[in-house]
């Protein structure tokens, strides 16, 4: 059974076709790429997943859950975490408290426990905190722990956004062009840190990025928008070898 | 000496003269320490709804004047207890406020601010009005409150009144730094930084931003309320649209994220008039001054005065220590951070904990 699976959404924006009738399966345990030149709808097919843009028509169904009438924040609680093509940390706070505010969003004690420090919140505060610099741990940002989120190089706040998406130990990973101000060997690294990241957190993504050599590497399966509309779609050695692809997407010299 | 031992001999500090001092000032400076207190507490309301969640208020004082009225009439008008009739106006100013944050889910910056403006002069012009006034008050200038009994000690004497009025700032200063040390702060700083993203986390933006709207509001009415025993009776004037600008410009130039900045701000507040009153200038200067100084803050400490001055005071203090740098007090760089910083715990080297789901 398919983990996401989203049939025949289409949105406008005002004249404009944005998405028309897109289909796109992901499986558990898949890392699914979804590529495609700017403006084929990449970005607007995420903000429809998770609930900032309502599509025209269409379904999208996540573990069985029928999500569009969910608000975005409800999605999240069924396990939906992304990031961001245009970084969206919280640059005002430190990198510690990027990563804890996102277990924050899953606690469910309110104000009245945090005024008076109730043993509930000491007791949330230090597991999210100890979770908070397991990740750092992990993602190698220890050091930088105290330092604000706005401060840090481009690299490290791509990791640290990657962080703060695990940190609700989401189902499905939505990845929005994470090697965007890469350089070759930060990619290569990503790639790495995605695959490990599918072993160590038992997460499904769905990645979108120009980047070829990271899509073909981590990639299970390809999905190839163009125009709002779906190309084609398949394993990475199929989607590099489809004349059409070719043709709109990937340019003479690739094949 | 560590920062934590910097703030607790610094809190130590302040606490001595905060209680020691006005036994040697006179009853008059003791009033207005007091009222300074209780304007501190519609500072720290703008702390939580300008410095967490970024949005300016102009309106702190409507809401001042709910929790203001509520007592005056339940008090003066309708014989209630005073502690009775404090969190009915406490609650009526916090639901107002939510209320009032209905229309604000949908607007943001500056609209937001409008919509502000909009309320007090709704305030000023009608509930605040003679004609409104009188036919809540039966005619009457003024409801008497007089002095509430406070554990059998009547609060008629000016030191006992202004005790009460710090008790009641600090447990208010309490609040909001507890907020702020915890999840609710970084919940409402997650959504003034980028709303989409608090969002696609799992943030119900629309809970957060009415809660925070109404625990702002309830704080102001609470100075209200409190603000109402000082004077021991309530009349319409001292609500209006200018007290609110005036205070919010206090806020912001003594620092909007900052609790400290609560009692500065408060301070300020009630003596810089005080101040002027003494000097050739009338206290009409009052206002011209405070704009001044908000031109200059925003140009040389965009964080206002007081994180600042806490900054270079904590770097005074420690400066042999290199790479503590940040303000022990302003909203960005908390001391969570600083002291989890040094206090890594055990878990973070083992492995990541095991996936909840299969």
């Amino acid at each position: 059974m398919s983990l996401l699976d989203v049939d025949g959404i289409s949105i406008h924006f005002g004249g404009v076709q944005a998405l028309g009738g897109v289909s796109l399966e992901v499986h558990r345990g898949e890392i699914v790429g979804l590529i495609g030149p700017n403006g084929a709808g990449k970005t607007t097919f995420f903000n429809c997943v998770t609930g900032v843009l309502k599509p025209d028509s269409g379904s999208i169904r996540f573990d069985g859950h029928d999500l569009l009438p969910l608000p975005t924040h409800a999605r999240a609680h069924l396990g939906i975490s992304r990031t961001f093509q245009n970084l969206q940390l919280f640059g005002g706070m430190t990198v510690l408290e990027n990563l804890m505010v996102a277990m924050d969003a899953f606690s469910h004690r309110g104000m009245l426990a945090d005024a008076f420090r109730l043993p509930t919140a000491r007791f949330e505060e230090r597991r999210a905190q100890e979770h908070a610099w397991a990740i750092l741990h992990f993602l190698g940002l220890k050091d930088r722990a105290g330092a604000l989120a706005a401060d840090l190089a481009v690299g490290h706040q791509r990791r640290l956004e990657l962080g703060r998406a695990l940190m609700s130990r989401p189902r499905l990973l939505l990845l929005d062009e994470p090697a965007a101000g890469l350089d070759n060997k930060e990619t290569a690294d990503l790639a790495g840190l995605l695959l490990r990241i599918r072993e160590r957190f038992a997460v499904t993504m769905l990645l979108v990025d120009h980047d070829m050599a990271l899509v073909m590497r981590v990639c299970d399966n390809i999905y190839v928008l163009d125009f709002g509309e779906l190309l084609t779609s398949g394993t990475p050695s199929s989607v590099r070898q489809d004349p059409e692809v070719i043709r709109a997407y990937l340019g003479e010299g690739v094949a | 000496m560590n920062p934590a031992t910097v703030r607790r001999r610094g809190l130590a500090f302040v606490a001595v003269l905060a209680l020691g001092y006005p036994l040697i000032l006179s009853d008059y400076i003791r009033g207005l320490a007091a009222d300074g207190l209780i304007a501190g507490i519609v500072v720290l309301s703008l702390v939580l709804i300008t410095g967490f969640v970024g949005q300016i208020s102009f309106c702190q004082y409507s809401f001042a004047a709910l929790g203001a009225f509520t007592v005056g009439s339940l008090v003066g008008g309708h014989h209630w207890s005073f502690w009775l009739a404090l969190p009915v106006g406490v609650l009526f100013a916090g639901v107002t406020g939510a209320l009032v944050a209905i229309p604000a889910l949908r607007l943001s910056g500056l609209f937001l601010t409008i919509l502000t403006v909009a309320v007090a002069l709704f305030f000023d012009r009608y509930v605040l009005a003679p004609g409104t006034w009188n036919s809540f008050s039966n005619g009457n200038a003024n409801w008497d409150v007089g002095r509430p009994a406070f554990l059998g000690l009547h609060l008629t004497g000016s030191y006992a009144f202004y005790l009460f009025a710090l008790g009641c700032f600090t447990l208010c200063a309490l609040l909001v730094w507890n907020f702020r040390q915890g999840k609710t702060g970084r919940v409402l700083r997650a959504i003034r930084d980028a709303e989409v993203a608090a969002a696609t986390l799992g943030i119900n933006l629309t809970a957060w931003k009415l809660a925070a709207f109404g625990v702002s509001a309830a704080l102001a009415g609470f100075a209200g309320a409190i603000g109402a025993a000082s004077i021991g009776s309530v009349s319409r004037g001292s609500y209006d649209l200018v007290h609110s600008l005036g205070i919010a410009a206090i806020a912001t130039v003594m620092g909007v994220g900052s609790v400290a900045a609560g009692a500065a701000g408060g301070l300020f507040y009630v003596f810089g008039p005080e101040i002027l009153r003494h000097t050739p200038l009338s206290t009409q200067w009052f206002n011209l001054i405070t704009g001044g100084l908000l031109i200059v803050q925003l140009i040389v400490t965009p964080d206002g005065l007081v994180p600042d001055f806490q900054q270079k005071l904590g770097h005074l203090l420690h400066h042999r220590q290199a790479g503590v740098g940040t303000a022990p007090d302003t909203v960005g760089a908390g001391p969570t951070a600083e002291a989890a910083a040094a206090s890594e715990p055990k878990a973070a080297t083992e492995a990541i904990p095991a996936v909840r789901r299969p």
